[in-house]
């Protein structure tokens, strides 16, 4: 169903609420089952039903309305017997907002180097006991529903962007199509839980719109843009998404795949997208790195044993905002430097706000949309993070030249 | 027993004695001590044991919302280590400027939260014992970047700078579970005597007065007795001294027989109770404020603590153990609390099942969860404690729910199979 802004389908509603009439960037509002949420979005993960030590409810108060959990890690430990006598992933952790779970079949190709593809599904040895596994479309979504996640993807054949193989990419594009018919038809709750179909298609263009044509016909919910994340040159990243995007409905959700360097959101979502993931904000908090508008700063570094201010200047997470205002912890950088590598709290921090920057990045983008001025939050982000404008990424000049924003014009 | 009220302090601190043992004077009292600025906290009571000035695993925001402790001990060696390359700066916890919300220098570094009371040592808790040992001007602390020598001078000066509500002044101390023989131990009363003495005399001139709990030494009173009365005759009088810190809480019955004039001063104990029954030994000893480093221990190990106070009405069959190891796999699919009706703020949002997933994991959030629940554990037992003493016959009512403790628990904690989380 839909009207002239609103998508609804039995669990999801999709509102697009703005343009951006420069770029294709575009706000909305997501509702899921459980709650609403502001698009475009970046989705911390929770890889193992649990966000590097933060509790649900400090994620809870950075603003968090979507998580991931990953399947295969859930399907390990604690595995779908337990899922099933706890009653899902998000009574495990008490987590209260939504949960987007991938299908588990990235990891197993990523992480087990000896996985291997078949019509049937994902061949691998299992990391407890080296017996031989297999993980089908409908396996996939037998876990999912176990776990209970508010958006499900398909299982999909993941190959790396970069293969040269012609005809490896083509029978895993059409591998795909043809396992997102098999998850539609395994899905047990499509009243409750969301399936979004991933495009497939490597870097070629044409097979790209080919598998969106395709895709879209089956009518899922809500669209992700798959096989990003393997290393392509930032360029080809750009022109895939430039490329999909360009054939999506407006009234649908699109979700990049894997992808979470800030320049990356910013970009992206000039292109059209509205979802995001990646575990590099909360993993590289662990290597005491803060993400701040004007790049990423190591705290081990001596010069911020004395540094008495805030993890970043001007920022509003518990950490760093204002020690008068309520709810402020009052953290400086020597009191990360000092526990950075030493004690978890110090980890604990970061991720805390190193979370905060990036929903904050997406909450300050769609603001920008919705009073569109989008072209200008993009030039403002990048003059920012660059003293320097000949220092700016030419795939990022580029791309967004494309959706006509001239980053370096004065 | 008498219900009395009897007032110590100065501006900084009071300690009001609720309920005073009577007769002998070395038995569990009530009371309240409190600091200008900080969250008053009863006693007997204790207060939390940080690393490196952070409570393991739990960030400051969550020590205001989930841990209910009034006080955290903190050891200037975490603070002062010199990286190879940096020898010779200042520790930059001494040049961090106070701010509204964190008015000491310590709680700012730290950012712990303004109405936590602050202890402050030379040394961890338990310390690592040094092989360099202590000289006559100075302590050997263990730092992240190994041994060095710790002034009394600079450690006075780390008091003055960084404005605990609670300094205990440095003591001569092996930290080994050797007895020290007479000589050593008769050096080790001398040296702190003499310690004192300068500390006190540097600070009668000084703007920044610095509440001090002089150190009882874990040596038998006959060897410490001169050091002991100066305390009393010398200290007492002037006001400089505020309270005790108890490296053996055996002491006290000596302390109340010879020396009872420094009753009415607060005592904080510094030696680590093994067990919960270690616990109720020291306050039926009259400490009043204890440091509990197995909490620490056994959440790391994976435990959460599963004891009461008083214990439960109906005596088990067998004794019921202290705490339970949360990676037996019958907690995998367990949606009850950690422990019954606990009021912790892991139990309240979460069940057993999910520390069992995330111990299994390994991942941080197992640890932070075991850290509320096992402090919330802590501060409901010593809850019961002070209820009970507070009952009309208190003394009886509680030597009689220490006995009923006894029997109800297994002597010693069982082994954690938790490994610590990786980060
Ligand atoms: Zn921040
Ligand atoms: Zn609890």
């Amino acid at each position: 169903m839909a009207s002239n802004s609103t998508f609804t389908s039995p669990a999801l509603a999709f509102e697009l609420v703005a343009k951006c009439s420069t770029t294709r960037a575009r706000a909305s509002i997501l509702t899921l089952p459980h709650g609403t949420v502001n698009l475009p979005i970046f989705m911390p993960v929770a890889t193992q039903a649990s966000l590097k030590g933060l509790t649900p409810q400090q994620l809870e108060d950075t603003g968090c309305k979507l998580c991931l959990n990953n399947t295969y890690h859930l399907g390990l430990k604690p595995g779908q017997e337990v899922l099933d006598a706890v009653g899902g992933a998000h009574k495990l952790q008490g987590w209260s907002r939504n949960l987007l779970t991938d299908s588990g079949g990235f990891q197993m190709v990523s992480l087990l180097k000896l996985a291997n593809i078949t019509e049937e599904g994902v061949r691998f040895l299992s990391p407890h006991d080296g017996s031989p596994m297999l993980l089908t479309p409908e396996h996939s979504m037998s876990l999912q529903n176990s776990i209970g996640s508010d958006i499900m993807m398909q299982l999909d054949d993941v190959l790396v962007t970069t293969s040269p193989d012609k005809a490896r990419m083509r029978e895993a594009m059409e591998r795909s199509v043809r396992w997102l018919d098999r998850c539609i038809a395994a899905h047990k709750n499509p009243d409750r839980q969301n399936l979004f179909c991933i495009i497939q298609g490597g870097l070629d263009l044409e097979m790209r719109r080919e598998c969106c044509r395709e895709m879209l016909a089956r009518e899922t919910p809500g669209i992700a843009i798959g096989g990003l994340s393997g290393g392509e040159a930032k360029d080809d990243f750009c022109k895939v998404v430039a490329c999909c995007t360009e054939l999506l409905p407006d009234l649908k959700p699109r979700y990049v795949m894997g992808i979470g360097y800030p320049e990356d959101l910013v970009v992206s979502t000039a292109l059209g997208a509205d979802m995001f993931d990646c575990v590099w904000p909360t993993r590289t908090a662990r290597f005491g790195n803060a993400i701040t508008k004007h790049g990423v700063l190591n705290m081990k570094k001596e010069v911020y044993a004395a540094d008495f201010g805030p993890i970043e200047d001007g920022c509003g997470c518990p950490c760093c905002r204002p020690v008068d205002e309520e709810g402020s912890i009052g953290i400086t950088r020597a009191f990360v430097h000092h526990n950075a590598a030493k004690e978890t709290v110090a980890a604990h921090m970061l991720t805390l706000h190193n979370v905060w920057y990036q929903l904050n990045l997406m909450r300050e983008a769609r603001e920008a949309i919705i009073a569109d001025r989008y072209p200008v939050f993009v030039r403002e982000f990048f003059g920012n993070l660059y003293a320097d404008p000949s220092n700016y990424p030419s795939w990022a000049v580029d791309a967004l030249k494309g959706v006509g924003v001239d980053l370096l014009e004065t | 027993m008498t219900v009395d009220t009897r007032e110590f302090g100065s501006a900084a601190m009071s300690f009001e004695i609720l309920r005073a043992a009577l007769g002998d004077g070395a038995a569990a009292r009530l009371g309240r001590l409190a600091f200008a600025g900080r969250r008053p906290i009863d006693t007997p009571n204790f207060i939390g044991i940080t690393s490196r000035g952070a409570i393991p695993h739990i960030t400051p925001d969550n020590v205001a919302r989930h841990l209910n402790v009034g006080g955290a001990y903190m050891a200037l060696e975490d603070f002062i280590e010199r990286p190879q390359q940096y020898s010779t700066r200042t520790p930059p916890i001494y040049e961090i400027p106070p701010t509204a919300k964190h008015q000491t220098r310590l709680h700012s570094f730290t950012a712990m939260p303004p109405s936590v009371t602050t202890v402050l040592g030379a040394r961890r808790l338990p310390a690592v014992a040094s092989p360099m040992g202590n000289t006559k001007s100075s302590v050997s602390v263990f730092t992240s970047t190994g041994f060095q020598a710790l002034t009394t001078a600079e450690y006075l000066a780390a008091a003055q700078s960084l404005q605990p509500d609670i300094a205990v002044p440095p003591a001569d101390l092996t930290h080994s579970p050797i007895t020290p023989n007479s000589k050593r131990a008769l050096r080790m009363a001398e040296r702190t005597d003499e310690w004192l003495e300068e500390w006190f005399s540097e600070l009668q001139d000084s703007p920044t007065p610095v509440t001090t709990f002089a150190p009882v030494l874990p040596i038998p009173y006959p060897i410490q007795w001169e050091y002991l009365s100066r305390l009393a005759e010398d200290y007492l009088p002037t006001a400089q001294l505020a309270g005790l810190a108890l490296y053996d809480p055996d002491l006290l019955p000596d302390l109340a027989s010879f020396v009872p004039a420094l009753l009415p001063l607060p005592r904080l104990s510094l030696s680590p109770p093994s067990t919960p029954h270690h616990i109720l030994n020291q306050i039926a000893l009259g400490i009043d404020l204890l440091t509990i480093p197995f909490i620490n221990t056994v959440s790391d190990a994976g435990l959460a603590l599963a004891f009461t106070f008083p214990p439960p009405t109906t005596p088990p069959n067998n004794p019921l153990p202290l705490a339970l190891d949360l990676t037996a796999p019958r907690f995998a699919t367990s949606l009850a609390p950690l422990t019954p009706h606990c009021p912790c703020g892991a139990c309240t949002t979460h069940h057993a099942a999910y520390i069992h997933h995330l111990l299994a994991a390994r991942e941080m959030l197992g640890w932070t969860l075991l850290q509320a629940h096992n402090h919330g554990v802590m501060a409901a037992f010593f809850a019961g404690v002070r209820a009970t003493l507070a009952q009309q016959d208190g003394a009886a009512a509680f030597a009689r729910a220490r006995g009923e403790f006894a029997r109800a628990y297994e002597a010693g904690f069982p082994l954690g199979m938790g490994e610590r989380p990786c980060f």
